[in-house]
């Protein structure tokens, strides 16, 4: 604690963002990771992941509590105060993401022993963990050169990830029709997809938040704008 | 041997940190004497002696002249560390980090998979100042996958106090794909030739004790069936070592057309016993090269037998050649089972195969040549293959060769035979 004291406010705050790259770096790999292990339906690889969860969840708790106590201790305004609650935000999610790939690899083993993949899913699948893999990437290059536009622009990248996980459905239900697959199996690998696709979505998030890090903007706004102005109307159209 | 590399590199490395140290000292002192006469402690030590000269008392002239030398071995040892195909940071008691050179500087403060390796560096070299020495290996995947060999050790003074650490880095990528060849190659080809021996042997055996003229006729069939896979296979592996070499090629003029018309028709039957068409295109106008015209039918033939070969019934093989400039560009194009994405930079290796669970449906796989012949052929033309696929939907080889390449001219096959 002294040592944090003796810290200067913004080499603590840098250590938070680096820390946050750092957690980030881990989920990039782990996508990857878990999607060889779900392809190989290799158990080995299934539980190594399970176990390793909690070096990434000691390290999001490590990262909230730096940031509480910079909150708590140093009282700061406007941008430094955005990076801080962007960090927090942003920390959950990529816990959560973490945690959405330790899903994967639980699935990959209630599926093992049940089936194997056909080339056409193996393909699906392999493309929807890189588009979850390189949508995490561009979030971090948005976080890491405070790019608001890049940010902003996540969420229709993320389109192509909602497409894969809809076509993957599709090749489920016909290779379940097919007799290639048992209903378990199927269902198993159609909350598989809904986990990418999540992760694509947690992605898009953390880009909301940094639109709200650099410019203080947020879709939430927006909407929450409609509801008020919805509200003020209403007395009227009685 | 790694090992003795990293632990001279360390050796190395030690004595340099401690220089270092000393050095730092030196450039301090010389720092605050020419503060001390108000001067630019930033210039150059050349500069600052010439304008010491004469006014200033030796000593001050003989710290400035040290000071220059000090900089002069900085810049060679940073010079020496750079040219390092290994990483290295060096640190000290505190951990402040007291050099690197370039390959291990873009781990810090990096985003991505190289946000992992600076985290694990970290970790190695806490490990390191607390006098404990560590090694790890990362897998990272990327894109590109990569390994890392990571080693820590504590730098100590002469009486055993630990005065800093230093990390090396190792890129252990291509160490472990040559590996991964030569572990395929002896199980493959291993595989490949037992499986026929032991068939021959067993037939053989039963052949001794056998008076019925039927069965004798059967068994000898199964034997000669055999001998001809085992020839086949040693036929394969004596075709790649000539093409390898490039040896008795005979360089004519060759019409392309011929040639894929020729690959093709070699493989119509096993192709119709799969259902499977293979179609050549007609290019506008006919297109000719300089060519060895036997490597060049083999190469297009290996791409079309892989088509064929993993292509589901009903579907169709298409091959096509094209003339862009100066270059000739044939292309073979499934919509077959596809390759995995991880091992699309490896199927060109002499005798690997795409995971063998997921092949065995496929039949005889040969020893894992076919492409090999392409990559070498295209190499003794002076060209390149390539190959794009996805799963599940299919792949194109493209084979891309000068029209007129001249073989003596340029060292190609040296060039080709990076992974012998």
């Amino acid at each position: 604690m002294t040592e944090e004291l003796r810290k200067s406010f913004h080499e603590a705050l840098e250590d938070v963002r680096s820390g946050i790259v750092a957690e980030a770096a881990l989920v990039t790999e782990l996508i990857p990771r878990v999607t060889e292990v779900l392809l190989d339906l290799d158990l080995v690889g299934a539980q190594e992941i399970i176990d390793e969860d909690d070096e990434i969840d000691e390290m999001s708790v490590a990262l909230e509590e730096s940031c509480y106590s910079m909150l708590a201790l140093q009282q700061p305004m406007a941008t430094d105060l955005r990076s801080i609650v962007t960090a927090l935000w942003a920390n959950s999610h990529i816990e959560r993401s973490a945690d959405l790939c330790v899903n994967i690899a639980k699935g990959a083993r209630r599926i093992y022993g049940t089936t194997m993949f056909s080339p056409r899913l193996r393909g699906i699948i392999v493309q929807m963990s890189e588009e979850a893999a390189r949508l995490y990437r561009l979030a971090m290059d948005a976080y890491v050169d405070k790019n608001a536009g890049l940010a902003a622009a996540l969420d229709d990248i993320d389109d192509r990830l909602d497409d894969l996980q809809y076509e993957c459905v599709v090749a489920i239900f016909e290779a379940h029709a097919a007799g290639d697959f048992d209903l378990q199996a199927a269902i198993q690998l159609a909350l598989i997809t809904r986990y990418y696709e999540r992760i694509g979505d947690h992605a898009v998030n953390i880009g909301e938040r940094v639109r709200y890090m650099v410019d203080g903007w947020m879709p939430a706004h927006a909407a929450a704008a409609r509801v008020r102005l919805s509200r003020t109307e209403e007395p009227e159209a009685r | 041997m790694t090992l003795v590399a990293v632990l001279l590199a360390a050796a190395l490395l030690s004595t340099a940190a401690a220089l270092v140290v000393v050095t730092r000292r030196h450039a301090e002192f010389a720092r605050r004497q020419a503060r001390l006469f108000d001067l630019d402690s930033r210039g150059s030590g050349a500069e600052l002696t010439q304008r010491l000269d004469a006014r200033l008392p030796l000593r001050v002239r003989a710290a400035a002249a040290a000071l220059d030398d000090v900089r002069r071995r900085e810049r060679r040892l940073a010079l020496v560390l750079d040219t390092m195909t290994q990483g290295a940071v060096v640190v000290d008691a505190d951990g402040g980090v007291v050099l690197t050179n370039t390959f291990a500087s873009s781990f810090f403060g990096a985003r991505h998979s190289d946000a992992v390796v600076e985290g694990r560096l970290n970790q190695l070299l806490d490990g390191a100042r607390r006098g404990e020495a560590g090694e790890d290996e990362l897998v990272l995947f990327g894109p590109p996958r990569r390994s890392l060999l990571l080693h820590a050790l504590p730098l100590l003074s002469g009486d055993d106090e630990t005065v800093g650490a230093v990390v090396l880095i190792d890129d252990v990528t291509d160490h472990q794909r040559l590996d991964a060849i030569r572990r395929d190659f002896v199980a493959n080809i291993g595989h490949e030739l037992k499986t026929p021996v032991g068939a021959i042997s067993l037939l053989a055996d039963t052949l001794e004790g056998e008076s019925d003229v039927e069965v004798v006729r059967r068994l000898g069939e199964r034997i000669s069936r055999e001998v001809l896979r085992l020839g086949r296979t040693v036929e394969d592996l004596l075709e790649f070592s000539r093409i390898e070499h490039d040896e008795r090629a005979e360089r004519d003029i060759v019409a392309v057309q011929d040639v894929l018309d020729e690959a093709a028709d070699r493989h119509r039957i096993a192709a119709s016993r799969r259902r499977v068409e293979v179609s050549v295109n007609r290019p506008v106008a006919p297109i000719e090269m300089w060519a060895d015209r036997r490597q060049l039918v083999s190469a297009v033939s290996n791409l079309i037998d892989n088509a064929v070969k993993f292509s589901e019934p009903g579907a169709t093989v298409v091959v096509r050649s094209r003339a862009v400039g100066d270059t000739v560009v044939i292309e073979v194009r499934d919509t077959g089972r596809g390759i995995p994405r991880r091992e699309l930079d490896r199927v060109f290796e002499r005798f690997y195969r795409v995971d063998s669970s997921r092949r065995r449906d496929a039949g005889d796989g040969g020893v894992g040549l076919g492409l090999a012949i392409v990559r070498h052929v295209a190499a003794n033309h002076g060209g390149t293959v390539s190959v794009s696929s996805v799963e599940g939907e299919g792949s194109v080889f493209t084979l891309t060769m000068p029209v007129a390449f001249s073989a003596t001219d340029e060292p190609i096959a040296e060039s080709m035979r990076e992974d012998s």
